[in-house]
């Protein structure tokens, strides 16, 4: 029986992964789980633990060193977000050699593979995967980094057909309906103001997609609403943040204070990189235009 | 409901006929003592007795409008009563056996009477009437007429007659009734069979037989409204019949007691069986439409089984949408609505065949009663949805709940806990399940109880409009909870609760049979307004209540809010509305009152209060001293004053304390008080009082009080106390005058016995002049709602928003202080031609070359491909194509003043949307065109657009204008220039608006630069004084608001008047007064005008022309007279003298001056 399937004992720990609750991960009670259960629990328990950023913390757990194959996959991940990224490259190519069929190794393998910018390594890792949801919502992922959007709807429609219910393939879909528009704008708001509003799935990860969902729908009082409700209550969130500044842009109201509390979180967030370039890029632009006489 | 009201004891032995008078507090009652007695229900007394059956009396009948009672009994005979002057008036005879029953027809002539000899006759009393009626003059024809009536009965009687005899009925009959208005007949019969019968004027006949009572058949009626027989009998059944199809429509049975009679409510949906044991009242359906609430719409199903939705913003009620007729059975109505507006399904559920769900999709549009397809339906019965793809549906048989997705099939199961009646969402993901005893909330997807509340007989959950909060109601109780279920309040009410609604502040409204009522969280409540009839609430907005009646219409309700307002505003403690409600209502009367006081707020109550006395109490409660006084002055009644008194002296304000003494006469509290707060001046008055009073007691203290031996001694002496007047006076070493005492009275010193004489009292000295003023004086209780009250007081001032008027007169200093233009300036870019920008002349498409291979391009490149406005490739990350755009349309040149333009633009395209855990998030990009999906037609969102740069900035810059701060408003208006020059719209008409306002801020920039290049001239050298009064006569040449060009003329018509410009100053004089406008600035103007006149001639010559048609060169601020020659720029359309030509445009900062340009494109009509 597939251990996160409605009635498996995971499920709940693997949905509050999955909705972003990676405290409650941590806080999970797993020495009530069957044996068979336990490891992939403990994955669980440090992949919150690198989600959280506390990646030193997990490459000190001693359970990390163990030569089982799932939990050096989740090393190569701690040595990825740690920055370790050639050691974290080799090892997540080593491992995707040598255990294709192994679904940690396929996801973890691709997350590293993919963080590195080797998209189609990352897609040929994921291609293995027999009936792994993960690996579906990662291989949507990707495409959609790819703009691949008509594939990722495919990935989605496909997986939808063996597993609708599942948490994983609703958010995935979400994905591509924020890619898509249109009327999807308004079932991804759906997937993810339910995800918002139940408590067992409520995490910043929710709510900044609900919000972006509304930003996307024109609803910009109401994103607002969202945002800053959550922006007090998680005021570190990195996406929070950059959705926020985002946001007050589109209003018309100041946002440099958030860019400098974005800078002060996580500097080589996208969005900050991204200004940067396209500030140089404009002055470079600028330069080549200049009026015919000097006044 | 249900009550035993008064019993009426006077009949001997079984009564077995009643009836109300459909007008009268009366009704009539008949029974085996074989008299008819009529009774009084308000006195509660038997008015009177008819006598005259000579057996059991069985039915007694008012008539419906003649003072007639109709009485049936086993003396086989039908009487006829006049009951206002109590004497038998008709006997009707004809059956030969017991008359079971008789009735009138509730419109004709007609009585129906059943009797067990097998027969129904119907009576025709038309001649009755005649006679009764008040007297009119009867013609010769009609007194022949009924002289020639042939149907005379056997003793010539020709007041009732017998019309039709029905027979059909193969034993006894046992009851008849009229249809309320078609001519039919129903009889219940000892033959167990129900008879329906029809009859013209000449005929009657039997149309048909219900069958199915398996014991004789008690009584029979038709349904008020509906097609409907009702009938019971001694198989204790009582059935329900189509009247049209005379089948059985439904039955219920009890289990021991046999019925015998059954009566419908003339008005109200309601019935009465009278059994074996007692009175049964019933409905036969719910009356409650089902209905289901999504944001401003209102979904309901009416009584034709009808789907519509119903607008509460424009207040309209929609076409129907679907019919339902074949729903459940025909007579039983839907029980539940449930709306999902992700899918814009719904669920209906209906209690027919033991409960029957159906899942069913609304139609696009409201197109009228269409049948539905592809129906999704199941046993259930409670069916709700829980998510936007699941719905869950109860068993209670197999005491099973289903999760189900909307292809209907089974996802998930659940066993709820035992003895659920009934299931209700629980918040998203969540289910609340209702046993007897109580509620349970339960998350569906962990499948686990998250909490219980004993809360017994919940019927129905009402949630918040924000989901935090939730009504149980149950028969007589509501309770409310959180959405974790924790209890926050719980109210009785001993009428049943029907419905119930949230406002959007979070109160509770709720409906009960007769009243409109509401609840705070904190339980408080109270009647808001009374109900007609009995309405289910679904929602309230403002004033209005709205409502579905019983017979599922929507009907709005006005109230008024402001009690519940005010008493959340006190809850929250938002003095500001508090304030606000008792500034613009009525809010008056003892409850709020004594709803205040309970609560603890004297000091708001006092706000409501007229009656001295009550706002003395209040006052006094809440320390409000000033109140107090004023009140105790007006009642001026010594009781009011020691209370004052007391409550004063606890404050330490003792001027206070003082003003109460002196009205009480209250001297030596007076005095002491004076001692205390050392008021010595005060203290010898008092003295003299004592005096004058000859209080001699009161002059003693006093002396002590201030030390004064002498006044003491002499007080002694007139009281004849020598020996202590020697005393004092030797004490404190006054020995001149012990001798003299000793002298006057003739006594010697021995004679006195002096005791050891100590220190002489020594008087406190006041170290600090308390009396001046009241100090120390308790913290005034002044709350914050007081505060608000004083604070809204003190804001009434008006604040003089035209700074600029002050600003004039400190011309000078400003001046002085030389103010500098920064952004004049700019370094030299060197003569760049511009060579390496290759641009095709005419194509306004700039191709973006595709992105790498293997990944498709993204949305941004496609934008860029799609728009060929500027601003569109901005957003899509496409800086270099959108100045080269930009160049090709205005000239633009120097983009650095754009840079923040192009940023923002590009910052708000796009959102981050966190995905696996891991890896950066996934960039979305934000769309303007939100419903579009075909990725040619996609296009970006732009921040700012027109409408706020109308609204907002443009107004900012007025303001800047207004209150003098003209570097302010010079970058607001350059602002507004580079947020239109990066823009789009969506119309032409918004182009068109779009150039005014570039026009205007260049007008406005140009006249702000004149005005700040002014101020940085001294005009101590000649030259500068000349070209400082050019400038200020320049300034008032743009093309400004009325309002501010009367600015900039009173600046320059004051500054050439200082000069003795007089001819100047006159033309702008002339100029301010055509105008018009304020007052103030056109007093000043006519001033100078007089002063002008008498010698309109400038000292100082200026190169400025009142009355030629000139520019003013943005660059240099010279004028460029008509006919000069002259370029323009080809943004701003600001005109300049030829040598400027080439260079950056002075308004814009970004275009070239006289640059070939196509004109700037904001819009695309294909767009659109």
């Amino acid at each position: 029986m597939d251990p996160f399937s409605a009635e498996g004992e995971l499920l709940n720990i693997h949905s509050a992964f999955h909705s972003g609750q990676y405290q409650n991960v941590l806080d999970f009670e797993t020495s009530v789980l069957s044996p068979e259960n336990q490891l992939p629990a403990q994955v669980l328990k440090l992949r919150a633990q690198i989600a959280l950023g506390q990646y030193d913390e997990a490459l000190a757990e001693p359970s990390i060193e163990e030569d089982s194959p799932d939990l050096s996959a989740v090393k190569a991940l701690a040595l990825q977000s740690s920055g370790k990224t050639d050691a974290a490259l080799q090892l997540a190519q080593e491992l995707a050699e040598n255990y294709p069929d192994n679904n940690t190794v396929q996801v973890l393998g691709a997350t590293v593979l993919q963080a590195q910018g080797l998209s189609e390594e990352a897609l040929a890792v994921l291609a293995k995967h027999q009936g792994n949801l993960e690996a579906v919502s990662l291989i949507v992922q990707i495409q959609l980094q790819q703009n691949r959007t008509d594939l990722a709807l495919k990935e989605v429609q496909a997986a939808k057909r063996w597993a609708q219910d599942s948490l994983l393939v609703n958010i995935a879909e979400s994905w591509v309906g924020l890619r898509v528009g249109g009327e999807k704008y308004q079932s991804a708001f759906y997937v993810y103001e339910e995800l918002a509003s139940a408590p067992s799935t409520s995490a910043p990860l929710s709510i900044v997609g609900q919000a972006v969902a509304e930003i996307h729908l024109g609803r910009l009082p109401e994103a607002e609403a969202a945002i800053t409700a959550a922006l007090e209550k998680y005021p570190t969130d990195v996406e929070l943040i950059a959705n926020s500044i985002v946001l007050n842009v589109l209003a018309g109201k100041p946002s440099e204070e958030l860019e400098a509390r974005l800078q002060q979180v996580q500097p080589a967030h996208s969005l900050l990189a991204d200004i940067q370039e396209k500030s140089e890029f404009f002055d470079a632009s600028a330069a080549k235009f200049s009026a015919k006489a000097s006044s | 409901m249900g009550t035993l009201i008064d019993r009426f004891e006077e009949h001997d032995g079984p009564v077995r006929g009643v009836d109300f008078h459909p007008t009268q507090p009366l009704f009539v009652s008949g029974g085996d003592d074989y008299k008819i007695k009529v009774w009084n229900y308000q006195t509660r007394r038997c008015l009177f007795t008819l006598n005259g059956h000579l057996d059991y009396v069985r039915t007694v009948f008012f008539h419906p409008e003649l003072p007639w009672i109709l009485s049936a009994s086993d003396d086989q005979t039908i009487r006829i009563w006049n009951w206002q002057n109590r004497s038998l008036i008709c006997t009707m005879t004809g059956h030969n056996h017991y008359v079971m029953c008789a009735q009138f027809h509730p419109t004709e002539d007609l009585i129906a009477s059943a009797s067990l000899d097998q027969s129904v006759r119907i009576w025709d009393i038309s001649g009755l009437r005649k006679k009764h009626s008040a007297p009119t003059s009867i013609s010769f024809e009609d007194q022949m007429a009924r002289a020639n009536q042939n149907q005379a009965d056997m003793f010539g009687n020709t007041d009732a007659v017998v019309k039709f005899v029905l027979e059909g009925h193969d034993r006894g009959v046992n009851w008849v009734s009229f249809h309320p208005t078609l001519p039919l007949l129903v009889s219940a019969g000892d033959d167990r069979l129900v008879k329906l019968w029809r009859m013209s004027e000449t005929k009657a006949w039997e149309v048909d037989t219900c069958r199915g009572h398996f014991q004789n058949a008690s009584a029979a009626l038709f349904h008020p409204h509906q097609d409907l027989i009702l009938s019971v009998g001694e198989d204790k059944s009582i059935r329900a019949w189509d009247l049209n199809k005379r089948t059985s429509v439904q039955s219920f049975k009890r289990d021991l007691d046999r019925f015998w009679v059954i009566a419908a409510h003339p008005e109200m949906n309601l019935f009465a069986a009278g059994h074996d044991t007692g009175v049964m009242v019933f409905k036969l359906e719910r009356e409650r439409p089902a209905s289901a609430i999504h944001q401003n719409q209102l979904f309901y199903i009416t009584k034709e089984k009808h789907v519509k939705m119903y607008d509460f913003a424009k207040n309209v009620e929609s076409p129907p949408m679907l019919s339902l007729r074949k729903l459940g059975s025909p007579w039983v109505p839907p029980r539940t609505l449930s709306y999902n507006p992700a899918e814009r399904a719904i669920l209906v559920t209906t209690p027919a065949d033991n409960g029957t769900y159906e899942l069913i999709h609304l139609p696009r549009d409201a197109t009228g009663a269409v049948e539905p397809t592809d129906v999704k339906r199941g046993q259930a019965t409670s069916a709700v949805f829980v998510a936007r793809n699941r719905f869950a549906v109860f068993n209670p048989s197999s005491q099973v709940v289903d999760i189900k997705d909307l292809s209907n099939s089974t996802t998930k199961s659940i066993k709820p806990p035992a003895g659920t009646t009934d299931i209700y969402f629980g918040g998203t993901g969540c289910l609340l399940f209702i046993t007897p005893t109580h509620v349970a909330l339960f998350d569906i997807q962990q499948k686990k109880q998250l909490a219980e509340l004993a809360v017994s007989g919940v019927k129905y959950v009402v949630w918040s409009n924000d989901g935090l909060y939730c009504a149980l109601l149950s028969k007589h109780n509501v309770t409310i909870v959180t959405k974790t279920l924790e209890q926050v309040s719980t109210l009785h009410e001993t009428i049943r609760i029907k419905s119930a609604t949230w406002d959007d502040a979070g109160v509770l409204l709720y409906s009960t049979l007769n009243h409109v009522k509401y609840s705070l969280l904190n339980g408080d409540n109270g009647i808001i307004r009374t109900l007609d009839q009995t309405v289910y609430l679904v929602r309230v907005k403002g004033r209005s209540v709205y409502a579905l009646d019983r017979n599922a219409q929507p009907r709005v309700l006005e109230i008024d809010p402001t009690e519940y307002r005010f008493k959340l505003a006190l809850v929250k403690r938002n003095y500001d509305e508090m304030l606000q409600i008792i500034k613009t209502s009525s809010l008056v009367g003892q409850s709020i009152i004594s709803y205040l006081q309970k609560k603890g707020y004297p000091e708001i109550a006092l706000q409501f209060v007229q009656d001295p006395q009550t706002r003395f109490d209040l006052a006094l409660e809440c320390g409000n001293l000033e109140v107090a006084n004023e009140m105790a002055r007006q009642l001026d009644r010594p009781n009011f004053w020691t209370r004052l008194g007391t409550e004063a002296l606890a404050h330490g304000n003792h001027q206070t304390v003082e003003m109460t003494y002196q009205k009480q006469r209250n001297f030596d509290k007076l005095s002491f008080l004076y001692l205390a707060t050392g008021d010595q001046e005060k203290l010898s008055r008092m003295a003299k009082i004592a005096e004058h009073r000859g209080d001699f007691t009161s002059r003693f203290q006093n002396a002590i009080y201030r030390g004064d031996v002498e006044d003491r001694i002499q007080m002694f002496k007139e009281v004849d106390l020598y020996p202590l007047a020697y005393l004092t006076a030797k004490s404190h070493g006054l020995t001149e005058e012990a001798e003299s005492i000793l002298e006057a009275c003739g006594l010697t010193e021995d004679q006195i016995g002096l005791p050891t004489l100590e220190q002489p009292l020594q008087v406190p000295n006041p170290i600090v002049p308390t009396f001046k003023s009241n100090w120390p004086v308790k913290a005034a209780g002044h709350s914050s709602f007081e505060k608000a009250l004083l604070g809204e007081v003190g804001a009434d001032e008006d604040i003089d928003v035209d700074g600029y008027d002050e600003q004039m007169d400190d011309e000078e200093e400003a001046t002085l202080a030389r103010e500098t233009l920064d952004d004049d300036d700019e370094e030299p870019s060197g003569w760049d031609m511009g060579d390496d920008v290759t641009v095709e002349e005419d194509v306004d498409f700039v191709n973006v070359e595709s992105a790498e291979a293997g990944a498709a391009s993204s949305e941004a490149d496609l934008w860029a491909r799609n728009s060929p406005l500027a601003a569109d490739h901005v957003a899509a990350g496409s800086f270099d194509t959108a100045m080269q755009l930009l160049n090709r349309q205005v000239g633009a040149v120097q983009f650095a003043p754009l840079k923040s333009r192009f940023l923002e633009i590009y910052k708000a395209s796009k959102t981050y949307l966190p995905a696996s855990a891991g890896l950066p998030p996934l960039v979305n990009y934000v769309r303007r065109t939100v419903d579009e999906t075909d990725s040619r037609k996609m296009l970006p969102i732009i921040p700012r657009d027109l409408e706020t740069v109308a609204t907002v900035d443009l107004q900012e810059g007025y303001g800047a204008m207004r209150s003098n701060k003209l570097e302010d408003g010079v970058a607001t208006f350059k602002r507004i220039l580079h947020t239109l020059l990066v823009n789009t719209v969506s119309s032409e008409a918004d182009v068109d608006q779009a150039k005014k306002l570039i026009a205007t801020a260049r007008e406005y920039i140009l006249a702000m630069s004149i005005e700040l290049e002014r101020r940085t001239l001294s005009t101590d050298s000649p030259e500068n004084l000349k070209r400082s009064l050019e400038l200020s006569a320049y300034f008032t040449i743009p093309k400004l608001e009325v309002a501010h060009r009367q600015l900039a003329l009173m600046a320059a018509m004051k500054l050439a008047f200082a000069n003795k410009n007089y001819g100047s100053a006159l033309s702008f004089a002339n100029r301010m007064l055509a105008n018009g406008g304020s007052a103030k600035l056109l007093e000043q103007a006519k001033k100078i005008k007089a002063q002008c006149e008498r010698n309109p001639q400038d000292q100082i010559d200026i190169d400025f022309d009142p009355f030629a048609e000139f520019d003013i060169c943005a660059a240099s601020f010279t004028p460029i007279y008509n006919g000069s020659p002259s370029v323009s720029d080809p943004f701003t359309g600001a005109k300049y003298h030829p040598q400027y030509k080439g260079s950056v445009d002075r308004i814009s900062e970004v275009t070239e001056i006289g640059a070939p340009a196509s004109g700037l494109r904001l819009f695309v009509p294909s767009q659109f």
